[in-house]
This record gives structure tokens, C-alpha cells and sequence, in this order.
């Protein structure tokens, strides 16, 4: 790491610029009575009027921020209306704006105007006021970069936005000040897509002019970094979920391998860093060399919990099923989290609803189990519940009024071509993902089921009924007889084929059905918050779960599975087809650091990655067990029966160890990575 | 047909030999070392252990059982699923399909460890010939088992772990309750072998890290043309399984002085010395 970068690094870690922002600016008087499309545009124009970017000595990214937030306004009762949040979770397309410069775009859009029809003026018109505040921040951020004497921004905003990017630095220079306006627009959680890809072109125009790489490295730690400097005024449900991801490798639109000295570069960075954002999402498939997952697995060691994996070889014809032309399935990239969009083409709400798995085993065993003397018509009466409780969530998928933004749908396709803003239609995609939740609980409740009442009948229907119902009060023995039986995770046929056919269910039901916003749903793994908020309320379950007791988060085993190791884990989590069901969602294992202790444990665990790739695996995050997690199982150990602590050539189950023992390997954890 | 106590099958296990490996854990072993941090380990029968932590002490295991001991019953009885049998019962056949599930992801292969996997000769040469041809097959031995059971296993293994603890014999038997005498002929043994291996020495602080213990293991590497070890530094938290046996951790030693490798003995006489 370069003097400069370590400099700007202790700058970012004081934070002492933080207390010079000032108050957010109060837009009302200048937007209130003007029409939505109109609104969106001015109080853009008012944020960007209000900021005047903080610079760091020498600077050469710019663009932090310098108000607390950017501008409002307030309805008659003079609350604030739709000031934090407009269309967001998707990635723009950059490398329109990238290849054109903005100067080039708005004319295209004044031609657009001038033939246009009526009612699609005012659109343009928006979009017009939107790149004329823009530009005209730009300008003046030029002007004071010379004032300040950091020159060499100077001289990039000199070309940059007006015209196209020639240099690696420029580009970076124009990225920045894109993102930086999309946020001061209120598009949250955009991400950054595949970066390697249309930043390359720049990249290898200054390769070309014999700039040395180290150079290149630092100018993008410093772009990296700039990520970093006021993600607390970000949106998002926690610090550090705000949407800035990028996605490095993969093939290209045409299917050749895309990883690049770029890829390799942004990887390199993001380790010298260290920092949240950005957070690496890395494109594999059957072709990715080893030496990629070794160098994504160095990365997993420093504990960040990237690079997320996401398999070509899955993902791609998963979305083509979907209806997503084959060029624009090559080119996927993930929205904030895990959910998968292509860049710059997307108006997706990829998380609408969640599928409650275990709810729909729960209705269909109070409803039916006495009447079902076999397994099977359980079977069937359960994924009756699950196509039911589709049909429901799809019905209820109403699209949510979202504010117009006509700065954003400049970056999304189809929008400019149809004169229509992206809140409204504009873009090319529009479906709808349904979450899942509760997979895991779900099979292992039908497992137990069938092992107990149809196999080998020691208990009977009733009973078990009964124990549910009295959640388990007084019923110790059967439900220690549920909890020992079959639990998705450890590869055991018995429970992975029914959670296959209850996926396969949900999937089938729901992939391509239209909705009214023109598009079509799309069913998935994920289930962000969904493991939590669809299990609090729900009473036992037959896998001898309490009532609220959580289920594992999203794709992953219950929290009351004992599971026998992460090859097992793998095996259970990738035995159906995975493309089916391609919204998003990962398979989460956590590994001890101590596996990452020297270079064979290294070497072990990128194999370990390729496995999960090359048996089918959709989408996989590591994470390693850290001081935080550890903390978190001595408070709640109910959520953690599965956290294994290796100590010198053995292994425990955390829960398990006498407490001043778990306060030591907590204490020791201080260290260990 | 011959079956075995199983405490434990760990995958991907990484530390215990070459690849992907899994570790099966064979309960029972004839040393009682006082550092053991698999106690579980130790008895050659089957015992019922308590999650400490989720236990509420209501008493119904004891109601349950008899005379006051936990038998079945208690297990069953205990409203907080916080009772499980330490370890299950397997024959060759269930034990060897069971890993060979994970066949293609064992890179490495199974190393067989316990407790004393020599413990059990009949059942541990019937597997390992079982997994002959499908995976590499380790054992992790303390090398105290009669010379002919160690020949006779040699000869269907891959790969031995062999732990030195203590050269000096009478400390050998303070500390681990038996002599070290044929534990250091069946190390002459597995060196004329021909099987690869590698010697592992945990470090227990004043007890195996003592310079003249760890020269003394150097120079007996060195005499037999061995040129790496793996040491393995103890760590406190080796007690904290005892509690859930119902037993008490009781090191005869002091626990709280750090571990001392000595790297140097072991690189002036040409040893690698892997500290894991
Ligand atoms: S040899 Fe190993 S398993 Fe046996 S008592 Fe000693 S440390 Fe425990
Ligand atoms: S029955 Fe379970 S919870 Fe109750 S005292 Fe025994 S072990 Fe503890």
C-alpha cells in the first residue's frame, strides 16, 4: 500500500471531516407544486446546488459528502414525503454513460424532445433539468478542485462528465461523480455491476501508454476507498447494506472467459483495503481455474465475508428459462444483496413477498394429517398449501407506489426510447422475485413426519398433534424423538428429496406467472430478513422446533439440525436443479478462521468452493467464524447449535464447551485472524 | 459382527493429513493423558453427555433414570434436548458407506483417529481394507498398541500421524499413565516401514515443551532420518468438554504459562518444525 493510500486511509478511519457537514437544505418552496416527474428532477437539482463536496489533500476521486443529507421536502402537514428512498436495488447502466459522456447523451435526449409526443414531454423535460444540474455540479466541482489545487481532478473534470473517459483515472472520476448523484437522486442500494468489464476499455488505454501498474492499483484503491468515506449517511437497514457491490469475472455476453488484469486488480485492492465497500461478488463456472478460488479464498481469510460466488453455469440458464435473452443472462450482475438483474436493463423488485415453507407443512399437518394414511398424501396435501399460499403472495405483490426518477432512467434501457420514466415501465426487465424462507425446517418436519407416524409408528397422529399444539409442554420425549431424526444439511436422502420437491413445488408454480407491471415472478432461495419474520410468529413445528424459535437464515440447515460438516452440507444443498429457482439466495457455510491458517488450508477450502461450483451450486458465502459470531452463540446459543471451534487438532461444538472455556477461545479469536 | 463406538466423523477436517480429509473419532484409549482434551475419547464405553449450557436443571434425567445414574430413559425424558450419547454404534460396512458419500469431495482421504484407533484392531483393518482402492486411508495413533497389531494395520495404511508426547519413560507414565517403552519400538517400526508419515508432539507447557524432552525428540528424529514434525501448542479451552461428562478437568500442570515450540533444537538438527 502506497504513502498516499495509507495517509487517506487513517483520514477515512478519523472521520474528522464528518463534523463539518452541514444540515440537510429544505426544498419544499421550490417543488411542491410542480408534478412528480418534475419534483424528482428539481430536488435533485437542489441537493446538488446545496453540496459543495468535501476534498481530502490532493484528492483525486472528490465527490464526499458535505451535508448530513441531501435535500427534502415536506407534504402541507410539513412531514417529509419520499425524501430517503426512489427505485433503486439495480445497477445502471454505466457503461452507456462510460462510452458517451453525458454532453452526447443530452443532446440525444433535446432530439428525443423535440419530436416527442405530448404527453411524454414532460419526461423529457425532466431529464433534462436532471443532466443539467448534473453537469452543472460537475462544473462547478471543477472549479473548486483548482481552487484547492488538486490538479489532476481538475484536469479530469475538465473532459469528464461532459465527454467520454479516455484515461483508468478519468473513468474513475466520472464513476464516482455517477454514483454520487444517484445517491443524491435517492436511488438506494444501486449497485456497481460487473466493473472489470466496462471499466477494461480505460484500463487498457493506460496499459497501452506504458502506465506502470502500481500506479493503476492506487488510483483504484482511491476510488475504493472514496466508497467508504460517508457510506453512515447511506440508507439501508444496517451500515454497510447499501447496495455497493461489484462483480468481477464471469464470461462475457458472447460467452468467453471475462476475468481480466482488472478483475485481478479490484481483487488485489479490496485485500490491501480491507474495508465493507466495495463488496465483491465473484462470477465462476466450470472452466475457473483453481488459482481464482485460491485468491478468492485469501480474500475470504481477511473475514470480510466476500467474495459471495455465483455459478455461470446455473445462473445464465436459470434466467433464460425466465425469459431473459440469452446476451443479457451472460451479462447478470447482482443487485445489492444476492439478487440476480442485468445492469442497466432492470426495474426488478426482487424481493416482494416470502414463501413461508414451514407454514404451509404446518396448515397442511393440523388440516390433514389424520386424514392422510400415507406419506405421500401428506406430501400432496403440503404442496397444495405451498401453491395456495403462492397464489396468495402473488396476489398480494401489488406493485408499491414508487417515485418517479427520471436522472436514473437515463442509465436504464428503454426508458429514453419509450419516453417513459423507469418508475413507470420504462426498462426492459420488470419482474417480481418471491423470497423463500424456511426450506431446511420444512423438509426436516416432513422427515420426522414420515420417520415417526409411517415408518416406524411409535407415536400416532394425534399425539403429535397434541405435543404441537401444547408446543411441546409436557411432550419432552417425542419431541427429543423429532429432533434426532433426519435433518437436511447432512446428505441424507431421506429429508433433501422432499425439501427438492417442495422448492420444485414453490418454483413451478410461481417462475413466469405475469404480473400487471408487465413482467413475471420469479421464485428464489433467499430469504433475507423473511427467516426471521416469518418464524416469529409461527407455533412448533414437527421437526421439534419451538414456537418462534428462528429458522436458519434463507438456503441454509435449521438451527436445530446438528449437521455433520460442510462436505455433507454441499451435497444436501445442491441435489435439485438450482436453476429453477434463480432469483438469488446463497447456501451460507461458516468456516473457522483457524482453516485458514497457512496455505494448505488455503489450497483446501478453494476446493471446497469448486465443489459446491461444480456440483450445481447456485450461489455460495463463506464466512468465517469471528469474535462477533462468537459473542452472539454465548448470548443466544440457541441460534448456534451448529458453531464448531477448532482448537488444536479437535473440534467442539461451541455450545457444548463449559462457559469459562467459551470465554476463552472468545478471548482468543482477539487474534486469531 | 465387530462393531465400534464412533464419538465423532469430522469433515473437512484440514490438519489431519494430505487433501479434503474426514476424521473418524473411535472411542476408547489405554493412556488417560492429563491434557486430553477429548475425554469423550477415553472410556471404551458408551456415556451419556450434558449439554451444560442448556440444561435447566429440573431434575427429570434423574427422575428418569435409575439409582440416580442417566440411563435411555433420561435422554429421552430431558425437556431441553440438552442429553446425547457421546458416541454410536457402527459396524465396518454402515461406517465405510457413511464416508464414502462424501467420496467425491475427500480429496485427501479418511484418517482414523480417537481415542486410540490401534484400540480397536479387528474393526480398524476391517474398514481400512473396505476403503482400499476408493480412498487414501491415515491413522492418528499414540503408538501404544501390541507390535503385531501395528504391523498388521501398516500394512493397509496410507498415511500415519504418530504422536511423541514423552521420551523420558518415567514422565511418560506420570503423565499418561503407561510406559512409553512400546510406543518408541513401534515408532522404530513404522520408520523401517516404508508408510509415510509424520510425527506429531502436542506441546503441554513444562511437561513436553522442556528443552530436554523436545531435544530428545529431535535427536530420535534425527536418528532415524526423519526431517519434519508438527507441534501442536496446547490451548486452555482443552478442558471444556469435561464438564459435560459430569467429570472434572484437573491438569497436572499450570495451564496458564504459554506453550514453548523451541524451533531451534529442531532446525541445528535439519528438522522442519510445523507449528499448527
Ligand atoms: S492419547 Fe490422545 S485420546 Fe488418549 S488420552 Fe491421550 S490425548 Fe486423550
Ligand atoms: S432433564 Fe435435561 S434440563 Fe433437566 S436437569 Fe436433566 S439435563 Fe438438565
Amino acid at each position: 500500500m502506497t504513502e498516499l493510500i495509507q495517509h487517506r486511509l487513517a483520514l477515512v478511519e478519523q472521520g474528522a471531516y464528518k463534523h463539518q457537514r452541514r444540515e440537510r437544505v429544505d426544498a419544499t418552496a421550490l417543488v411542491w407544486d410542480k408534478s412528480p416527474l418534475l419534483r424528482d428532477a428539481l430536488l435533485l437539482k437542489a441537493s446538488l446546488e446545496a453540496e459543495t463536496p468535501f476534498l481530502f489533500p490532493n484528492d483525486r476521486i472528490g465527490f464526499t459528502q458535505s451535508r448530513e443529507r441531501f435535500a427534502i421536502c415536506r407534504d402541507r402537514d410539513g412531514n417529509e414525503i419520499w425524501t430517503d428512498w426512489s427505485c433503486g436495488n439495480n445497477t445502471p447502466d454505466y457503461a452507456y454513460a462510460l462510452n458517451n459522456g453525458l454532453d452526447h447523451i443530452q443532446q440525444a435526449v433535446a432530439q428525443k424532445r423535440a419530436h416527442c409526443l405530448p404527453q411524454q414531454k414532460e419526461y423529457y423535460d425532466a431529464v433534462l433539468i436532471a443532466l443539467d444540474a448534473v453537469l452543472a455540479f460537475a462544473d462547478r466541482c471543477r472549479d473548486d478542485a483548482r481552487k484547492a489545487g488538486a490538479d489532476d481532478l481538475y484536469r479530469a473534470l475538465c473532459r469528464v462528465p461532459h465527454q467520454k473517459p479516455q484515461t483508468f483515472h478519468e473513468a474513475l472520476v466520472m464513476m464516482k461523480l455517477l454514483i454520487f448523484t444517484l445517491r443524491a437522486n435517492r436511488n438506494i442500494h444501486l449497485t456497481i455491476g460487473r466493473f472489470d468489464q466496462y471499466m477494461y476499455p480505460f484500463y487498457r488505454h493506460d496499459v497501452k501508454a506504458g502506465i506502470p501498474r502500481e500506479t493503476l492499483l492506487e488510483l483504484l484503491e482511491e476510488f475504493f476507498l472514496s466508497l467508504n468515506v460517508d457510506t453512515d449517511t447511506y440508507m439501508g437497514a444496517q451500515q454497510g447494506d447499501n447496495g455497493q457491490s461489484l462483480v468481477l469475472g464471469g464470461c462475457d455476453k458472447d460467452g468467453n472467459d471475462a476475468f481480466n488484469d482488472l478483475s485481478r486488480l479490484c481483487m488485489e485492492a479490496s485485500m490491501e483495503l480491507c474495508l465493507i465497500d466495495p463488496k465483491i461478488n465473484l462470477r465462476v463456472n466450470k472452466n475457473t481455474p483453481d488459482e481464482l478460488y485460491e485468491l478468492g479464498t485469501q480474500m475470504t481469510k481477511l473475514g470480510l465475508g466476500f467474495p459471495q460466488y455465483s455459478n455461470d453455469d446455473v445462473v445464465i440458464p436459470g434466467l433464460i428459462a425466465l425469459g431473459y435473452a440469452p446476451q443479457d443472462a451472460a451479462d447478470y450482475a447482482v443487485a445489492a444483496c444476492w439478487e440476480f438483474t442485468i445492469p442497466g436493463k432492470g426495474m426488478e423488485i426482487p424481493n416482494l413477498r416470502v414463501m413461508n415453507f414451514p407454514l404451509a407443512v404446518l396448515e397442511a399437518v393440523t388440516e390433514s394429517l389424520l386424514a392422510c394414511d400415507t406419506f405421500d398424501e401428506l406430501l400432496a396435501a403440503v404442496k397444495e398449501k405451498i401453491c395456495v399460499q403462492s397464489d396468495r403472495l402473488m396476489a398480494q405483490a401489488v406493485f408499491p407506489y414508487i417515485p418517479p426518477s427520471p436522472y436514473l432512467s437515463v442509465f436504464v434501457e428503454g426508458c429514453l426510447e419509450k419516453g417513459l420514466d423507469v418508475s413507470q415501465g420504462g426498462a426492459v426487465y420488470k419482474n417480481y422475485g418471491l423470497l423463500s424462507a424456511g426450506i431446511s425446517t420444512a423438509a426436516d418436519s416432513l422427515a420426522a413426519i414420515n420417520n415417526v407416524i409411517y415408518q416406524v409408528g411409535d407415536y400416532d397422529k394425534q399425539t403429535l398433534l397434541d405435543a404441537l399444539a401444547a408446543n411441546f409442554e409436557g411432550y419432552a420425549p417425542l419431541r427429543n424423538r423429532l429432533l434426532d431424526c433426519p435433518k437436511m444439511g447432512n446428505n441424507d436422502d431421506a429429508v433433501d428429496t422432499i425439501a427438492g420437491e417442495l422448492m420444485e413445488t414453490f418454483a413451478s408454480h410461481v417462475n413466469g406467472k405475469p404480473h400487471p407491471f408487465g413482467g413475471v415472478f420469479r421464485a428464489g432461495t433467499g430469504s433475507a430478513q423473511g427467516y426471521y419474520t416469518t418464524s416469529v410468529d409461527l407455533g412448533a413445528t414437527p421437526d421439534g422446533r419451538k414456537a418462534g424459535e428462528m429458522f436458519g437464515c434463507g438456503f441454509s440447515p435449521s438451527l436445530v439440525a446438528r449437521v455433520n460438516g460442510p462436505l455433507s452440507c454441499i451435497q444436501s444443498f445442491t441435489k435439485f436443479d438450482l436453476s429453477k429457482i434463480i432469483n438469488g439466495g446463497p447456501l451460507t457455510l461458516e468456516i473457522h478462521d483457524t482453516v485458514f491458517r497457512n496455505g494448505e488450508g488455503i489450497a483446501k477450502m478453494a476446493q471446497l468452493v469448486k465443489f459446491f461450483i461444480l456440483r450445481g451450486g447456485h450461489q455460495l458465502q463463506l464466512n468465517t467464524i469471528n469474535r462477533d459470531v462468537l459473542l452472539d452463540a454465548l448470548a443466544h446459543p440457541e441460534n448456534h447449535r451448529n458453531l464448531i471451534v477448532r482448537v488444536w487438532g479437535w473440534s467442539g461444538y461451541f455450545n457444548e464447551l463449559d462457559a469459562p472455556f467459551q470465554q476463552h477461545i472468545i478471548k482468543r479469536t482477539e487474534f486469531t485472524i | 459382527m465387530k462393531t465400534a463406538l464412533v464419538f465423532a466423523i469430522e469433515e473437512f477436517s484440514v490438519y489431519d493429513g494430505p487433501g479434503i480429509r474426514s476424521t473418524v473419532f473411535l472411542k476408547g484409549c489405554p493412556l488417560l493423558c492429563s491434557w486430553c482434551h477429548n475425554p469423550e475419547g477415553q472410556a471404551f464405553h458408551n456415556e451419556i453427555c450434558k449439554n451444560t449450557n442448556g440444561c435447566r436443571g429440573c431434575g427429570a434425567c434423574v427422575r428418569a433414570g435409575e439409582n440416580g445414574a442417566l440411563t435411555e430413559n433420561s435422554v429421552a425424558a430431558c425437556p431441553a434436548h440438552a442429553l446425547r450419547w457421546a458416541a454410536s454404534s457402527f459396524t465396518p460396512e454402515e461406517l465405510v458407506s457413511q464416508l464414502l458419500k462424501n467420496r467425491d469431495l475427500l480429496t485427501g482421504g479418511v484418517t482414523f483417529s480417537g481415542g486410540e484407533p490401534l484400540s480397536h484392531p479387528e474393526f480398524l483393518q476391517d474398514c481400512l481394507q473396505r476403503l482400499c482402492g476408493h480412498l487414501h486411508r491415515a491413522i492418528q495413533t499414540c503408538g501404544y498398541a501390541d507390535s503385531d497389531v501395528f504391523r498388521a494395520v501398516l500394512s493397509h495404511t496410507d498415511y500415519v500421524l504418530y504422536d511423541l508426547k514423552l521420551l523420558e519413560d518415567a514422565a511418560h507414565r506420570h503423565f499418561t499413565g503407561v510406559s512409553n517403552a512400546v510406543i518408541l519400538e513401534n515408532f522404530r517400526i513404522l520408520c523401517q516401514s516404508g508408510v509415510p508419515f509424520v510425527v506429531r508432539t502436542p506441546l503441554i507447557p513444562g511437561v513436553t515443551d522442556t528443552e530436554q524432552n523436545l531435544a530428545a525428540i529431535a535427536a530420535l528424529l534425527k536418528e532415524n532420518g526423519v526431517d519434519r514434525i508438527e507441534l501442536l501448542p496446547y490451548h486452555t479451552a482443552a478442558g471444556g468438554k469435561y464438564a459435560s461428562l459430569g467429570r472434572v478437568f484437573q491438569p497436572a500442570f499450570d495451564e496458564s504459562v504459554a506453550p514453548n515450540p523451541r524451533l531451534e533444537l529442531f532446525k541445528k538438527n535439519g528438522i522442519a518444525a510445523v507449528v499448527l
